[in-house]
């Protein structure tokens, strides 16, 4: 016989499923109650795995060597000062720190990270040496062209448009492949959740009554 | 037949077909064959011919419940695969909505396989932690600083195997499942910025992307979706018998058995899709006809 | 000031990630890899900037008897039933947030396995359905692109089943080369002109031109 967790598990998944009939007050209580869950998941690990290890037990146990540590949790509090009208200001000061930060880090990423690598790996050898010069021109001539559609201060007219269609072509091969790796990846969950269903509750369930 | 009305059906009717493509596979079992494609292998290989027994991998949980189906069976494979070859397993979690919940889970699970390892010694969960950039960025120069305490609040100094490993210069590879974004940062940053090599194990709706890290070497494999997971699957079984002995055992969930599910239901999208653009075109040389 | 301070702000962190980037000097390696540390804390406490939110949005549902109010009450009583083990997981009553040393579930972790995780994969799930029903609806080869993209589609969807092997060898062997090189040259054509607007934007805003995050416009 399946255990308590399972049978709420069970719940919970047959009430979600129920939207396929029709909307109804068990797949609303569901989903409020899981966005509660997910809030109060975000509190326990927020707390447990980077408030207490990095923040409160090092001041506590050493504040000498980590009391710098102070100037980030006031920061961290600071972006609660924009519940309280009068000094809402304040969290602007923190709010800049953890935007500049994460944008100055951003640019590095794309440009380093990206651009650089991938403008670097589409310099291919286009002079002739087999089958592969036919895959470079098709790699080179698909990253130009999609860059020529995605160039919106000129007009798509003559030469660029000839290639901004040739960009569109290979957007929609790639789109297309998006496509069949989407319904993959959306069956996949479906998959996970039946086995669930199947295996772990209604089959030991089954059992259980014969 | 009147088509028209076969293209108003009742939505849940295709929901039905949909349902019983997917519970009638799960029942009854097709076994069919999984076969292996280049970045797959890519991904075996590295680990397999370029890892010796002690190494140091880092896993990177990344998912959450909405893709575990799909990304659960990856970390399986690879921490098997891992564990097989006495390869040392450092877990860790970026992920905030159920990043933690899942390394527990997962690193339990197959750790459970493997009694004759130990915790602490062979394989360590340092937990999750915020920030996502900025703890890549900081394991760099040091592990203990983004993660003082394991996931159960042992100090750091008190793991024996993180004795020896300070940043990411004593790590030989970090293997990342990832849903959204994640994955890219261990491509566009820490392996741009510090070289560390990086096998991506995406969900199947982003797994197209990859492809262009994958060929400018800004990753070095890559297990897109469910198949890429049965795909691994099978190059473990295949190379550890111990594994396959495992794998078979019945009841196990593995993505190999999810392959046919996988199957059936996308030969069911496939007739649906076909039949639906078969009355568009009829539907659309009617009204000429008529003409 | 108010409004000075706060560029300033972001101007130097935005900064002194770029700036350790280029110059290997030690000190500034410090003061940058200090601010990692920060923000992996800042980070923290700005998740839970959510929390307060959605706990101040339905507590005012819940007082003004708003429609759909009682769903209100459950998704605070769902926060705070998970909230409160989470937290007191952190105190380690319980045991924690993770398993116990002899493999018994903490509370936390018994509802992430058990109302968690089949709630949110659920939900997940029901897309598959709704992908079926939209595809047999709506996708149409009505023009060039969309055969294309159709085609493209079909091929990938059965090229990667082990039925599309058994049918002919070519179909995985031309669906990996689908992914590998013209999906791979619009995804990379992609990445390189949304990377450059992504890293003009990060410019705008360190250097203030952009000020929208703050709540102030350009003009102020």
């Amino acid at each position: 016989m399946p255990g308590l967790g399972t049978w709420l598990a069970a719940f919970f998944t047959l009430c979600m499923l129920s939207f396929l009939y029709k909307d109804n007050p068990f797949f609303r209580v569901a989903e409020s109650f899981f966005a509660g869950l997910s809030l109060g998941y975000y509190i326990g690990i927020v707390a447990n795995q980077t408030l207490k290890p990095n923040l409160v037990l090092p001041l506590i146990q050493d504040f000498s060597a980590n009391w710098n540590l102070v100037f980030a949790g006031g920061l961290g509090l600071m972006l609660y000062f924009r519940y309280i009208k009068k000094v809402a200001w304040v969290s602007r000061w923190a709010l800049a720190v953890y935007v500049g930060y994460y944008v100055g880090v951003n640019m590095m990423q794309k440009l380093h990270g990206e651009v650089i690598p991938q403008v670097g790996d589409t310099m291919l050898s286009l002079s002739y040496s087999g089958i592969d010069t036919l895959w470079n021109v098709v790699m080179v001539a698909g990253v130009l062209s999609v860059l020529v559609y995605f160039y919106f201060s000129a007009e798509h007219k003559g030469a660029v448009g000839g290639i901004s269609r040739l960009g569109i072509w290979f957007l929609m091969v790639s789109f297309g492949a998006a496509f069949g790796y989407t319904v993959m990846g959306r069956i996949s969950l479906l998959i996970g959740r039946m086995v669930f269903l199947v295996n772990e509750w209604a089959r030991p369930l089954i059992e259980a009554v014969i | 037949m009147n088509l028209d009305r076969l293209m108003q059906i009742d939505r849940r009717i295709i929901y039905l077909f949909v349902a019983a493509g997917t519970i009638l596979p799960i029942i009854f079992l097709l076994g069919l064959p999984v076969s292996t494609t280049p970045p797959v292998r890519m991904a075996f290989e590295r680990i397999e011919n370029q890892l010796e027994k002690g190494d140091v991998v880092l896993v990177s949980f990344d998912y959450g419940p909405s893709s575990a189906p799909e990304n659960d069976p990856m970390a399986d494979a690879i921490l098997r695969h891992c564990f097989a070859k006495g390869i040392k397993v450092v877990v860790i979690a970026l992920y905030p909505l159920g990043g933690l919940s899942e390394a527990i889970e997962e690193l339990n699970k197959v750790a459970a396989e493997f009694p004759e390892l130990e915790y602490g010694v062979d394989y360590v969960n340092l937990g999750y932690k915020d920030g996502a950039q900025a703890a890549m960025r900081k394991m760099n120069e040091s592990f203990k600083e983004v993660f003082p305490l394991d996931v159960n609040g042992t100090p750091f100094d008190e793991i024996p195997m993180m004795r020896d490993i300070e940043n990411y210069g004593d790590v030989k590879l970090v293997a990342t499942l990832a849903t959204g974004i994640i994955g890219e940062w261990w491509a566009n940053l820490v392996n741009a910025q510090f070289g560390l090599p990086v096998i991506v194990g995406p969900t199947a709706v982003s797994a197209p992307k990859y492809y262009a890290y994958l060929e400018a070497r800004q990753m070095v494999g890559l297990l897109g979706g469910l198949k890429g997971a049965s795909e691994y699957e099978r190059l473990v079984m295949d190379k550890y018998p111990r594994l396959a002995e495992l794998y078979a055992t019945p009841g196990l969930y593995t993505a190999t058995k999810g392959m046919d599910v996988q199957s059936i239901v996308h030969l069911i999208m496939i007739a649906f899709i076909l039949f639906g653009n078969l009355v568009y075109f009829t539907q659309k040389r009617k009204p000429r006809a008529a003409k | 000031m108010r409004k000075q301070i706060p560029l300033l702000l972001t101007f130097l962190a935005g900064t002194i990630p770029i700036f350790a980037f280029f110059v290997p000097e030690r000190h500034v390696g410090l003061v940058s890899t200090g601010l990692d540390s920060w923000l992996i804390i800042v980070y923290g406490f700005a998740l839970l900037l959510g929390v307060v939110n959605v706990v101040q949005m339905n507590t005012n549902k819940i007082k003004r008897r708003a429609s759909g109010w009682p769903y209100s009450i459950v998704l605070l009583a769902g926060l705070v039933i998970m909230g409160s083990f989470g937290l007191l997981g952190s105190f380690d009553v319980f045991g924690g947030i993770a398993t116990r040393p002899d493999g018994s579930s903490t509370p936390f972790n018994w509802l992430y396995t058990n109302a968690f995780l089949p709630l949110q994969g659920t939900m997940f799930a029901l897309l598959a359905f709704f992908m079926a029903s939209a595809s047999y609806r709506a996708f149409r080869a009505r023009n060039v692109e969309a055969t294309i993209l159709l085609i493209a589609a079909l091929i990938v969807m059965f090229g990667r089943i082990p039925f599309g092997e058994m049918v002919s060898k070519w179909f995985p062997i031309v669906t990996e080369w689908i992914m590998g090189k013209p999906n791979m040259a619009a995804q990379r054509g992609i990445m390189i002109g949304a990377a450059l607007g992504a890293a003009s934007m990060a410019l705008r805003v360190i250097l203030g031109i952009e000020r929208s995050y703050l709540g102030i416009g350009k003009g102020e």
